[in-house]
């Protein structure tokens, strides 16, 4: 793949250079992203190398949470799930009410060596029982009766908060990189930023469709209109960027072993751009299937060993990479599960959850209380722990950024970091 | 490229030597979303003047009401008796959680509803108009807070839309969606809101520049006394003031639909909705003004009867001129309903892959950014957008794991293939397909004839070509590399013109 005639520099030394080798810069600034030009025109150094990132994990389709933190002690819970409940022999025990499904040991490890850690029983008030709705609530962080059209993150990168990179793309680095299909909600902000999609798992193999697009891009021989020359240069810059995100992941030798699932490889590939220095702040990853509503036994079980073994693997290639200081990564699902097992050996659409944190000391392991099981059939946890005091803890304690500007109250932060 | 056609010339219908296959696919890339094979020899077949006559018939054929907006219509009564009657705070709130919680299901069946309607060949180019008059007649569910009423809107714009202009106007000034987006409903014999008026002269009928705050004051007084009732307009007389306004410096007790009439007796009437076809469906660049008066004057001597003007508008030298070929940046939904149509597919029937996805273009259903609408052209363009609509190229061409959808989304698949409706990505059998029985030369220009709207250059064909022919050595990676090349196609900035 490296012997493709390559179009344009990836980085702004390799512009300098080529500039050096007498390429001259105007001809070439018809075709070089905007960012590149400005940057060289400028002569700006580029950003700084340290600054917190954070890695949020989603569990799409919601993950059970009474089956990932088991309260093996409480008899409600075995009488609510006779079949499905975890059995207090085969739970990794916690203390002495609470257990860790046993597909979770490479993170409890990670527990014991303080380096993850679990915020029980998270929720919001009026919990909306709609995957789409209840998505929505978590990634713009709104209350359960109001719409916002602007996401969490997405409101962190238009404060411009300390540290914060610029908006217009400073050294053509992307603010934040999803590893999803589609964008997700908490990147939806008011000002444009420089957001990146990976494909999720591999993103490789695509270099020389890439290569393909990029060369269609360039060549504009027939009768160009002006919008047709926007659209060119508009799509050169992200196609650059992109360009150097597969040379990144293409040639990173990680430090650790990652299982072959599209999950720690997409993990594994944002540890590369991370290693890489580049300076967005957020990563974006989405782990699915956790619908579980018949037969959930094997499947949850699988899904978490993948969740689990996935993070443990980034982890450790972090610690070895001495970049662990720099790294936040934090789970969270659209809901829990209802606390009583449905006809089908599977359960339904519920509400609170546990949600796991991960980084180098991070204080724990147990944050919050536990959910209360005296709970008729077909009722739901009440929850504990707001969702929006761990998005506040987050943007205070770690982006240092003012939270009442992002959530648009105040919330009681947590003492997990 | 110069626009050397005189005001006169303009809107004179082009001549039948310049009707082609180039003139065709621009019209139904322009006025629908895509020019597909069988359309474009249809339309070259029929000619232009009946091919519009068809295109545009007196009655557009009508979105039938969704499932669930109708089910909304009918237990909101109850349920708004039922929040009354309730007991608690605890049950209210419970019942009124529910009740947003339908509004976005009825939401989202209407959206996927008016995709597969406006993805037919038959109803793109009236579904377009539609969404043209609501370019116009905005009103945005964001703030309605009423999905049925949104859709009823819609109706009587896709009902009346190819009628007189202030026929319309006047039944928009009673649409209950309108009452409420513009505040008419809050506005009093003694405290009348002047929302509704303005818009009616800057953004319905007029233009800005074409009336005074003074003539908006007292128009305001007309509408006063606009009501609903039970889902539907209501005058309340009692509310109404009655006395007389000065309006366009004419004096009498005019009523909401006087003040109508008045503001169509402006000449200005004639030119504004000519200058709004032209941004939405010509040119970001305006064009200037004595281009427009003549069509405006005429307009106006039909009784702005839109049907004519569309008919006028879309045969003319000025619609078909080279300066306006191939270069408007299509819009989210045209993007959108473009592959869907280009490619023979069927719209995904769940909100993540139709509604969702139109949104991370940077077109949310419904939900206009402003009483203006959207502004379009190069707004809708940014590393953001560009990326989505890239995206939803790839999402197209990889076959729906279902492993990954959620249990509603995989109940919404199911219903649809029950109804015959399962073709939602270009699986392998269809590459196949087109692999044995084409070309590669004939593949190429499928691609690039086809789906590009613009005359692309030898070398640009020659890429793609040997793009084409690289290491096929087996069946399957014939199919990958074809596959590659559609997507690579789809994705270039050509494609996002029309």
């Amino acid at each position: 793949m490296n012997n493709l005639h390559r179009f344009l520099p990836t980085t702004r030394r390799e512009f300098l250079s080529w500039g050096g080798r007498g390429i001259g810069l105007l001809a070439f600034s018809q075709f070089a992203p905007s960012f590149l030009v400005e940057s060289t025109l400028a002569a700006t150094p580029s950003p700084e190398k340290d600054r917190s990132i954070l890695v949020l994990v989603q569990l799409a389709g919601g993950n059970d949470g009474l089956n990932t933190v088991i309260p093996y002690e409480d008899a409600d819970y075995y009488r609510l799930r006779p079949t499905i409940g975890i059995k207090k022999e085969d739970a990794i025990r916690l203390d002495d009410t609470l257990g860790l499904h046993p597909s979770l040991a490479a993170l409890h490890t990670l527990m014991q060596d303080g380096r993850a850690g679990i915020i029980q029983n998270v929720g919001y008030p009026n919990p909306n029982h709609s995957h789409f709705r209840s998505s929505e609530i978590w990634e713009t962080g709104s209350d359960s009766e109001k719409f916002l059209p602007t996401g969490w993150i997405g409101r962190f990168l238009d404060n411009d908060c300390t540290g914060t990179p610029g908006t217009a793309g400073t050294g053509g680095d992307p603010v934040a990189v999803h590893v999803t299909n589609e964008l997700p909600q908490s990147f939806f902000a008011d000002k444009p930023h420089a957001t990146f999609g990976l494909r999720s798992g591999g993103g490789r193999g695509n270099r020389e469709n890439l290569a393909f697009l990029e060369k269609l891009v360039k060549d504009d021989d027939h009768e160009a209109n002006a919008n047709a020359s926007f659209l060119r240069a508009t799509m050169m810059d992200a196609l650059v960027t992109e360009q150097r995100v597969q040379k990144v992941i293409g040639g990173y030798r990680p430090e650790s072993a990652y299982p072959g699932n599209n999950f720690a490889q997409s993990l594994r590939n944002v540890a590369a751009l991370i290693a890489s220095g580049m300076s967005t702040r957020v990563y974006f990853v989405s782990l699915g299937g956790f619908d579980t509503h018949s037969n959930q036994v094997n499947n949850h079980s699988n899904l978490l060993r993948t969740l689990s073994e996935g993070l443990a693997a980034f982890q450790q290639d972090l610690v070895s990479k001495k970049l662990d200081s720099q790294v936040l990564t934090m789970t969270f699902s659209e809901f829990g599960r209802r606390p009583n097992e449905n006809e089908s050996r599977g359960t339904d659409h519920g509400t609170a959850a546990p949600l796991f944190v991960m980084g180098s000391g991070i204080k724990g392991p147990l944050h919050g209380t536990a959910p209360s099981l005296k709970l008729e059939k077909n009722r739901d946890l009440s929850f504990s722990t707001d969702f929006r005091q761990v998005y506040a803890t987050v943007l205070d304690k770690w982006f240092a950024c003012p939270t009442t500007q992002v959530l648009g109250k105040t919330y009681e932060p947590l003492p997990f970091i | 490229m110069k626009l050397d056609l005189s005001p006169q010339a303009a809107w004179q219908p082009l001549p039948t030597s310049q009707w082609n296959e180039d003139a065709a696919r621009h019209l139904l890339r322009r006025v629908g979303w895509a020019a597909q094979p069988p359309e474009v020899d249809r339309v070259l077949k029929d000619g232009l003047a009946a091919s519009l006559e068809r295109l545009f018939p007196a009655k557009a054929n009508l979105l039938p009401k969704p499932p669930l907006i109708a089910r909304l219509e009918e237990d909101t009564p109850a349920y708004a008796q039922k929040i009354r009657t309730a007991e608690t705070r605890e049950q209210k709130q419970v019942l009124q959680r529910e009740q947003r919680e339908r509004q976005q299901q009825a939401m989202q069946n209407l959206v996927i509803n008016w995709l597969q309607f406006s993805s037919r060949p038959e109803n793109a180019a009236t579904e377009k108009w539609t969404l043209f008059l609501s370019d116009i007649y905005v009103v945005s569910q964001e703030k309605v807070n009423n999905i049925a009423w949104v859709f009823q809107h819609h109706d009587l714009l896709r009902q009346h839309g190819l009628g007189p202009a202030p026929a319309l106007t006047k039944l928009v000034s009673r649409s209950p969606a309108m009452i409420r987006f513009l505040d008419l409903q809050d506005s009093r014999k003694n405290a009348p809101n002047e929302n509704f008026a303005r818009e009616l002269f800057e953004l319905f009928v007029l233009g800005e520049g074409n009336y005074s705050e003074q003539d908006i004051k007292e128009a305001a007084r007309a509408f006063t006394g606009y009501r609903l009732r039970k889902d539907e307009f209501y005058f309340d007389a009692k509310q109404h003031d009655d006395t007389a306004k000065t309006v366009f410096t004419k004096t009498g007790a005019f009523t909401g639909d006087d003040i109508i009439n008045r503001a169509y007796e402006l000449p200005a009437a004639g030119c504004f909705v000519p200058h709004e076809i032209v941004k939405f469906y010509l040119s970001e660049d305006m064009l200037s003004p004595d281009y427009l008066a003549p069509l405006g004057d005429w307009w106006r001597d039909t009784g702005y009867d839109l049907r004519k003007l569309a008919l006028r508008f879309f045969s003319s030298q000025m619609f078909f001129h080279p300066a306006f070929r191939g270069n408007f940046i299509k819009r989210p939904s045209q993007f959108y309903l473009g592959l869907v149509q280009d490619l023979n597919l069927n719209v995904a029937p769940y909100p993540r892959h139709s509604l969702n996805t139109l949104r991370l273009m940077g077109e949310e259903t419904f939900r206009p950014p402003n009483v203006r609408g959207w502004v379009g052209g190069r707004l809708w363009i940014n590393s953001g957008t560009l990326n989505a609509r890239r995206q939803l190229v790839e999402t197209i061409f990889n076959p729906v794991n279902e492993e990954t959808l959620n249990a509603d989304e995989q109940r919404a698949l199911v219903a649809a293939r029950a109804e015959g409706i399962g073709t939602f990505t270009v699986e392998d059998d269809r590459l196949e397909t087109m692999l044995q029985s084409m070309s590669t030369d004939q593949i190429t220009a499928r691609f690039l004839d086809y789906f590009l709207p613009v005359k692309i250059s030898e070398s640009y064909r020659s890429d793609v070509r040997d793009f084409l022919t690289r290491d096929t050595a087996t069946e399957d990676k014939r199919i990958a590399r074809l596959r590659a090349t559609a997507v690579v196609v789809l994705q270039s900035p050509e494609y996002q013109l029309c």
